[in-house]
C-alpha cells in the first residue's frame, strides 16, 4: 500500500503520469485526480501520525487534508475529467486506473465537505464526548485518523475504475467504520453495533470481490470502462447472479431491506460518526456503487425492477418506524433507511425513463445536506440537554435560535418544502414517477408524506412545544456547521444549477450520455406541483392526527423486531459461535479428539472426491510380469513390516517397526526408477528414526514401561479395530482407484523432461525442485523455518517451557 | 532433583546411553564426520547433473552430526561449534532463497527467474554451474540443515545432565547454551 504514494510522487515529478485533462504547454500539470488518490491513501496514516506526535492538532491535520480535497475537488469541477493510470500488477491484468469523472466529482465534493464541517464540528464534540465518559482527551488523535481513513478510502472508491481497486477501498471504508463505530470501546454495545456493521457490509463486500472475479472471467479485463465499452458492444449482458451480488453489496452499505438492520444500531457511535458516514458518506457509497455499475445492471431489466421493489419496500416500512421512535438519533437513522429508498426507487425506475438517475444523484446531494445538519443538531442539543428522546424536549427554540433555524431549513429541505434545495429534490423525483405511471405515482406521494410526518415530529419535537428540558449554552463550533448546512439548502433552493449541473455530470456517467433537466418553480398546476401539494396536505394532516394512527405504527415496530432479519442476523451468530465452541471443545480435549478433527474432514473430502470422480477404467488389474519379482517381494515385507509395527507393546520397537516400512518404501521407490526419492526416503526415514529415539531418551522409563504394561481395553480395542478397517478400506479404494488408471502421454513431467536441458540441468528432480516448482520448495523451506521457530520457542534454553 | 528420580532418567537413556558405545563406534564416528560433510558437499554440487539436491545434501550432513551425537552423547555435540551455529545457518539459508526469490521482483521480472536464462552460456567450476538454481538449492541446503541440526542441538541442551564420555570435564557449570 505504502509503494502507491511513493510511485505516485515520482510519477508527478517526472511529468509522466497519464493524464487526460486540459493541457498547459507541456511538462508538469496539475492532475486532481493524482492529488486526491494521494490524499486518499496518505490521509489516515497522516492524521494518526500527527495525532500520536500531538493529540490536540489531530483536527487540524483532518481540517487541513479535507479542505485540501475540497478545494482540489472543486478545482476539478471547474477543469473537467481527469485521471491517473499506471502499471499495478501488470501480469494480473490490474492497473492503478482512476478516473474523477462526473460521478467521482459528486461523491469526492461530498466526503471532503461534508467531511470538512464534520471535522470542525468535531473538534469541539469529541473532547466534550470524552471528558462525559472521563476517558483521556489524546484519544481524540485515533477518532480523527479513523474519520480521515474513512474519507480517504471514499476518495478512492469513487475514483476507481479497477475493480480489484474499487473492491479494497469499498473494504477499508467497512473497517474504517468499524473503527469509528466501536469508538466507545468500553460500551459493549457499541462494539457488537460495530461488529455487525462490519459483518453486514463485510460479508456482502466478499459478494462484490466475487462478482469482480464473475466480470473478468466474462469480459476477461477488470477495468471498468473497458467492460462497460464490451457491454454497450452488445457483446455480453451482465448476468443475473454478478448483477444480485453487486447489487446486493450495494443495498447493504445503503442499510436497504433487508440488510437495513445495522444502520440504527450503528447509532451507538458518537454524533460526527453518525453524521458522516450514516449520511453522507458509507450509506452513500451503496448508491455510489449503483451508480458507477449502472450502465451495466441495465442490461438486466429485472436487476432495476427489483431495485425499485426493495426502495420503495424500505422507503415505506422504515418511514413508519420512523414515526415511531423516541431516540432522536434512531428516528434520523430510519429516516435514512427511507430517504436511500427513495434513492434506490429511483435508481430501478431509472431503467426506463431516465430522469430516475439525475434525480437519485441530485436527491444524494440534497439529502446530504439535510440530513448531516439534523445529525450535527441532535449531537448538539444532546450536549446541551443531556437528552435523547424526543419527549424530554421541546421549546428549545428560546434559548437555542440559532440551531434552531438552521436544522428548520434542514428540516425543510428534507421535507421538500419550497425555496429549499429538496423542494427540487421532490419534484424531480416526482418526475421520475410519472414516467412510470400511476403507481409509482401512489407510492412517490406516500414517501413524500411519510418524510414530512417523521421530519416534522423529529424537529417540532424538539424546538416547538412546551419546554421540558433546560439547555445549557453549547460551543459556537457544534452550531456553525448546521447553520452553514442549513444556508447553502436555502441557497441552493434559490439557485439550484450548481447543483443540478454537478448531477447532471454525475448522471451522465452512470447513463452514458448526456443529460440536462432545469430545476425551476412553477406557479401552474402541473402534476409534479399537484403531488408536492398533495403531500403537503397529507403530511400535515398525519402529523396533526398522530395520536390515532401511532399505535397501528408502533405495531408495525413489534412485528418487525419479532420478526425481522437483525434476529435472524442474531440467531445465526449464536449458532456460529455456538458451533466453533463445541469443535473446540473437541479438539482440546485430547490427542484423539485433536488428531479426529483434522483427519475426519479430511477422510470426508477424500470420499466425496471418490465419489465425484468418475470410475471409468479404474479399479482394474494389472499383469505381474517375471521382472516384478523383486517389487513383489519388498512390496510383501513393506506388508510384513506394516502388520508388525502393530505388534509390538513397547515403543521403542513401535519406532524401528515403523521406520522398516519407510525403509521397504523407499527401496520400492528405488525399484521404480527414482533414485532421488529413494535417496530422500532413507535419509528422512533415518532422521526421524533417530530424532523418535532421541525423544523416547527423554521420557522417564518408568511412565514409557507403565504405558506398556497396562492391559488392553478391549471396548477400545474392538472400536479401534473397527476404525482402522474402515480407514484402511478407503485408502485401499483411493490409491486403487488412483493408481490403475491410465496415465496420458500428455503429463506435465514430458515438458519437465524436455526442459530440463533449457535449465541447464541433466537431473529433472533437482530442476523441478529449485526452478520449474521452485515457489513449492520457497513455501516448503519457509514451513521448515517456521517449524523450527516452534520448537525453539517450546525449548528455551534448553527446557521445556 | 532427587537421587532416585535421576537413577530412572539414566536408566531411561541406558537404551542408547552413548556410556556403552564402544571406543570402536567413537573412532569411527570421527573419523567419518568430515567424509560425510564431503559426500553432502558432492551431493550438492553434482545435483545439476546427478542424483541429489539441497535437500538429500541438508540430510546426509544432519545425519553426519547425529552419528556424533550418537557416539559420544547429547552432551558433547550441544558444544559443537557448528551445532551451535546451526540455526544461524538456517536463517542464512532462508534469506538466500528469499533473495534468490525477489530480487528479480525488483527489475519487474517473475518470482524466481533464474540466471542465465535457457540458452545462455553457463561458467563452471568443476561440477559445479555457477547459476542462481544452485544458490536457491544452497539455501535449501542451509535450511533443512541448520533446522534438523538446531532441533538435535536443542534437544540435547533439554537433557537433564551431562552423559557420555565428556561426563568428567562436562559436569561443570549450567546446562544451558
Amino acid at each position: 500500500m505504502l509503494a502507491v504514494p511513493f510511485s505516485l510522487l515520482l510519477f508527478v515529478s517526472n511529468g509522466t503520469l497519464a493524464t487526460s485533462g486540459n493541457t498547459m504547454d507541456g511538462g508538469w500539470q496539475f492532475n486532481p485526480a493524482a492529488s486526491l488518490l494521494a490524499l486518499a491513501v496518505l490521509s489516515g496514516p497522516l492524521t494518526w501520525l500527527v495525532g500520536r506526535w500531538r493529540p490536540g492538532l489531530a483536527w487540524v491535520a483532518g481540517a487541513l487534508l479535507a479542505g485540501g480535497g475540497l478545494t482540489t475537488t472543486i478545482v476539478a469541477i471547474a477543469t473537467g475529467d481527469s485521471g491517473v493510470d499506471v502499471a499495478w500488477a501488470p501480469s494480473w491484468g490490474l492497473r492503478l486506473a482512476f478516473d474523477l469523472d462526473g460521478l467521482a466529482r459528486l461523491y469526492a465534493l461530498l466526503a471532503t465537505g461534508i467531511g470538512l464541517l464534520v471535522v470542525i464540528y468535531a473538534r469541539r464534540y469529541v473532547p466534550l464526548h470524552l471528558h462525559h465518559q472521563g476517558r483521556d482527551e489524546r484519544e481524540a488523535g485515533p477518532f480523527f485518523a479513523a474519520f480521515l481513513l474513512f474519507m480517504g478510502a471514499m476518495l478512492g472508491l469513487v475514483m476507481a475504475r479497477d475493480l480489484i481497486a474499487l473492491f479494497v477501498f469499498w473494504d477499508v471504508t467497512a473497517l474504517a467504520s468499524y473503527l469509528l463505530i466501536s469508538y466507545d470501546r468500553q460500551d459493549a454495545n457499541a462494539r457488537a453495533s460495530a461488529l455487525m456493521a462490519l459483518l453486514v457490509t463485510g460479508i456482502s463486500a466478499l459478494g462484490l470481490l466475487v462478482a469482480a472475479l464473475l466480470i473478468e472471467d466474462r469480459y476477461g479485463t477488470f477495468d471498468l470502462g473497458a467492460v462497460i465499452a464490451a457491454a454497450e458492444a452488445g457483446d455480453h449482458s451482465l448476468g443475473l447472479t454478478t448483477g444480485i451480488l453487486i447489487v446486493s453489496a450495494a443495498l447493504a452499505k445503503s442499510a436497504q431491506l433487508p440488510f437495513h438492520f445495522w444502520l440504527p444500531r450503528a447509532m451507538a457511535a458518537p454524533t460526527p460518526v453518525s453524521a458522516y458516514l450514516h449520511s453522507a458518506a458509507m450509506v452513500a457509497a451503496g448508491v455510489f456503487l449503483i451508480g458507477r455499475f449502472y450502465p451495466l445492471l441495465a442490461t438486466e431489466p429485472r436487476l432495476l425492477d427489483g431495485l425499485a421493489v426493495v426502495g420503495a419496500g424500505s422507503m415505506a416500512i422504515s418511514g413508519v418506524l420512523a414515526t415511531t421512535r423516541a431516540d432522536i438519533k434512531q428516528v434520523l437513522a430510519y429516516s435514512t433507511i427511507s430517504q436511500y429508498g427513495y434513492v434506490v426507487l429511483m435508481l430501478g425506475l431509472g431503467g426506463q425513463g431516465h430522469y430516475g438517475a439525475v434525480a437519485a444523484v441530485f436527491y444524494v446531494v440534497a439529502h446530504a445536506l439535510a440530513k448531516t445538519a439534523l445529525f450535527l443538531t441532535a449531537g448538539a442539543v444532546t450536549e446541551a440537554t443531556g437528552e435523547r428522546r424526543l419527549d424530554r424536549m421541546g421549546g428549545l427554540w428560546r434559548s437555542m435560535p440559532a440551531l434552531a433555524a438552521g436544522s428548520g431549513a434542514a428540516a425543510a429541505g428534507l421535507a421538500a418544502l419550497p425555496l429549499t434545495v429538496g423542494f427540487f429534490k421532490d419534484e424531480l423525483f416526482f418526475a421520475a414517477a410519472l414516467e412510470r405511471g400511476p403507481a409509482a405515482v401512489a407510492v412517490a406521494v406516500g414517501g413524500a408524506t411519510l418524510t414530512i410526518v417523521y421530519i416534522g415530529r423529529f424537529w417540532g419535537g424538539i424546538f416547538l412545544g412546551p419546554r421540558r428540558a433546560t439547555a445549557d449554552p453549547v460551543p459556537l463550533a457544534l452550531v456553525g456547521p448546521v447553520v452553514v448546512l442549513g444556508a447553502a439548502i436555502l441557497l441552493t433552493g434559490v439557485v439550484p444549477g450548481p447543483v443540478a449541473r454537478l448531477a447532471e455530470a454525475a448522471a451522465a456517467v452512470s447513463l452514458r450520455e448526456a443529460m440536462t433537466v432545469s430545476p425551476a418553480y412553477h406557479l401552474d398546476t402541473r402534476p409534479e406541483n399537484l403531488m408536492a401539494l398533495a403531500s403537503f396536505v397529507l403530511g400535515g394532516t398525519l402529523l396533526a392526527t398522530r395520536r390515532f394512527w401511532s399505535p397501528a405504527a408502533m405495531g408495525l415496530a413489534r412485528i418487525g423486531q419479532r420478526f425481522g432479519p437483525a434476529r435472524a442476523y442474531g440467531r445465526g451468530l449464536d449458532g456460529f459461535e455456538r458451533f466453533s465452541g463445541a469443535m473446540r471443545r473437541v479438539e482440546v480435549r485430547d490427542l484423539r479428539g485433536r488428531v479426529a478433527t483434522i483427519l475426519l474432514p479430511a477422510g470426508v473430502l477424500v470420499i466425496i472426491a471418490l465419489i465425484a470422480t468418475p470410475t471409468r477404467d479404474a479399479f482394474s488389474f494389472g499383469t505381474i510380469q517375471r521382472g516384478d519379482a523383486g517389487l513383489v517381494m519388498i512390496l510383501i515385507a513393506t506388508c510384513g513390516a506394516g502388520i508388525a509395527s502393530t505388534l509390538p507393546r513397547d515403543h521403542l520397537s513401535m519406532a524401528l517397526t515403523v521406520s522398516g516400512v519407510g525403509y521397504c518404501l523407499a527401496v520400492t521407490y528405488a525399484l521404480f526408477g527414482a533414485p532421488d526419492v529413494a535417496l530422500v526416503a532413507v535419509l528422512v526415514e533415518t532422521m526421524f528414526a533417530l530424532l523418535f529415539l532421541g525423544m523416547l531418551s527423554l521420557l522417564p522409563r518408568r511412565v514409557l514401561a507403565e504405558e506398556a504394561a497396562e492391559p488392553e481395553n478391549h471396548h477400545h480395542g474392538r472400536r479401534d479395530a473397527a476404525l482402522a478397517v474402515i480407514a484402511g478400506v478407503i485408502a485401499l479404494v483411493v490409491s486403487w482407484s488412483a493408481l490403475s488408471r491410465p496415465t496420458f502421454r500428455e503429463s506435465v513431467a514430458v515438458d519437465y523432461i524436455e526442459l530440463a536441458p533449457d535449465a541447464h540441468a541433466r537431473d529433472v528432480v533437482t530442476v523441478i525442485l529449485t526452478d520449474f516448482r521452485g515457489l513449492d520448495t520457497m513455501g516448503e523451506i519457509t514451513v521448515i523455518g517456521i517449524a523450527m521457530l516452534g520448537i525453539a520457542g517450546l525449548l528455551r534454553r534448553g527446557r521445556l517451557r | 532433583m532427587s537421587p532416585s528420580s535421576r537413577y530412572q532418567v539414566d536408566a531411561a537413556q541406558s537404551r542408547i546411553d552413548p556410556s556403552v558405545t564402544t571406543v570402536l563406534t567413537q573412532t569411527v564416528a570421527r573419523l567419518l564426520l568430515v567424509p560425510i560433510f564431503m559426500v553432502a558437499l558432492a551431493i550438492l554440487v553434482k545435483g545439476y547433473a546427478d542424483v541429489g539436491d539441497g535437500f538429500s545434501a541438508g540430510v546426509v550432513a544432519a545425519l553426519g552430526v547425529l552419528l556424533q551425537d550418537v557416539a559420544f552423547g547429547y552432551r558433547a555435540i550441544g558444544r559443537l561449534t557448528i551445532v551451535r551455529l546451526a540455526p544461524y545457518g538456517a536463517l542464512a539459508g532462508a534469506l538466500i532463497a528469499l533473495g534468490v526469490t525477489f530480487v528479480p521482483v525488483l527489475t519487474g521480472e517473475p518470482l524466481l527467474r533464474h540466471r542465465p536464462g535457457a540458452g545462455e552460456p553457463v561458467a563452471h567450476l568443476g561440477a559445479l554451474e555457477l547459476i542462481t538454481p544452485v544458490l536457491f538449492d544452497i539455501g535449501v541446503f542451509l535450511v533443512v540443515f541448520g533446522f534438523a541440526v538446531g532441533v538435535i542441538g536443542m534437544i540435547a541442551r533439554m537433557h537433564p545432565r551431562p552423559i557420555g564420555p565428556s561426563r568428567g570435564t562436562g559436569a561443570t557449570g549450567g546446562d544451558e547454551g
